[in-house]
């Protein structure tokens, strides 16, 4: 058959389309309920990480969550209670600069310090905006004070704020940008948050 | 061109070094500049690339005989974009880290140019297992490029290597090493090492 006929081209077209797109359905298929745990993973270690709790394996994790925070629905608040102490638990998302930021943060019952925060999933700028997954920075929300009008992101000298009283926490060098829509998305968690409690 | 008569070692020689897909063909550069900030996403992205072209080389080559002329390139593109796609599935669900880590670069492995150079200039005129060797020492010389840049950036960027620290906590970050720029300054650095050999031991 001639390879340059019309007929040709269109058959091998959608033959080679057809193999190629149902082999990736497959493999999608296949792996499918080890990404949904892998994500259901992530985000009950972020709910543990924020409030403190560290779990030996995945199990333990998954098992740790449910006793804490039960049924968790989307974003909601969760009133939860850790070791004695009364918090406010919510799973938050927000723009950020090239993405949606996604994320859980924590607050005592009054809503008047940070537990803790921690991010689930982001688009920004790896090495840049993408550090406000590292531990240096999202570390320095635990225990701070929330002062009325909310928290404040400074241009810190690089290194982390570790003033608790302050009410501000240093921004990422280099990612000013990132650090002002992670701002306005905790302030507007802050006032949810303050809204539900 | 006579890349039908090279053999395999000809063909080493020439992806690692003489014909290096970055500092010789100067292909792949965005993500040479994207992804070389640390070390770790960088051996699994240049992993990645590594197994793409070889792959995509050894199909593309068998399948040579049935592909049409006029619709090649995008015949390619599929071959290509569906080992892409399939690295990021996998991944996806068993390096949800790295996978994580990555982000969006895995997906532009396709768009990659070397990947395409390889398989439009070699891989169509060439048998299936010659290809496959040279699209997996194609993927080593963008790795080896990659890994130097990436110690380098690593390094000044974050005073550590592959997450640990080695300069200790008095040392101050160079910021512009975490930024594409000082990418870009380092692979013209670097590229004017390599020339600079090449061309003493061509004189010589």
């Amino acid at each position: 058959m001639n390879r340059d006929s019309i007929i040709y081209v269109v058959i091998f077209t959608f033959f080679t389309a057809f193999v190629f797109v149902f082999l990736i359905a497959l493999a999608d298929n296949a792996t499918a309920a080890q990404v949904a745990r892998n994500q259901e993973l992530v985000t009950a270690e972020a709910f543990l990480n924020v409030v403190g709790k560290q779990s030996d394996s995945s199990e333990q994790a998954l098992a740790d969550f449910k006793n804490l925070f039960g049924q968790v629905e989307g974003e909601a608040v969760v009133k939860a209670n850790v070791d004695g102490t009364p918090m406010l638990v919510k799973q938050f998302h927000g723009q950020g600069l090239w993405g949606t930021v996604t994320g859980v943060v924590a607050t005592d019952a009054a809503v008047e310090r940070f537990i803790g925060l921690d991010i689930i999933s982001h688009a920004e700028t790896p090495g840049l905006g993408g550090r406000i997954e590292e531990d240096w920075f999202k570390e320095q929300f635990r225990g701070e004070k929330i002062l009325p009008e909310g928290i404040t992101f400074r241009k810190g000298e690089g290194g982390a704020d570790s003033d608790s009283e302050n009410s501000a926490v240093d921004g990422i060098t280099g990612a000013s940008l990132t650090s002002a829509a992670m701002e306005v998305i905790i302030n507007n968690e802050i006032k949810t948050l303050r809204e539900a409690k | 061109m006579n890349q039908m008569t090279d053999s395999p070692r000809t063909i080493l020689k020439k992806n690692l070094w003489t014909d290096n897909p970055i500092f010789v063909q100067i292909l792949g550069i965005c993500s040479t500049l994207a992804v070389t900030n640390k070390l770790a996403n960088t051996l699994i992205m240049t992993a990645a690339v590594i197994f793409v072209t070889g792959l995509s080389n050894i199909t593309v080559s068998a399948l040579k005989g049935l592909i049409p002329r006029k619709v090649r390139m995008i015949a390619q593109t599929i071959i290509i974009a569906f080992y892409v796609i399939i690295v990021d599935i996998v991944l996806r669900a068993y390096l949800p880290d790295i996978s994580k880590a990555l982000g969006p670069y895995v997906g532009l492995i396709i768009t990659n140019c070397i990947i395409m150079g390889r398989a439009e200039a070699f891989a169509q005129a060439n048998p299936p297992m010659l290809s496959l060797w040279d699209g997996l020492t194609s993927g080593a010389g963008y790795m080896g490029v990659l890994v130097i840049i990436a110690v380098v950036r690593e390094l000044l960027g974050s005073g550590s290597l592959l997450g640990f620290q080695v300069f200790g906590p008095n040392f101050t970050n160079w910021t512009i090493m975490v930024m594409p720029p000082s990418a870009f300054f380092l692979l013209g650095a670097l590229i004017w090492g390599a020339k600079t050999i090449m061309i003493k031991k061509e004189a010589a």
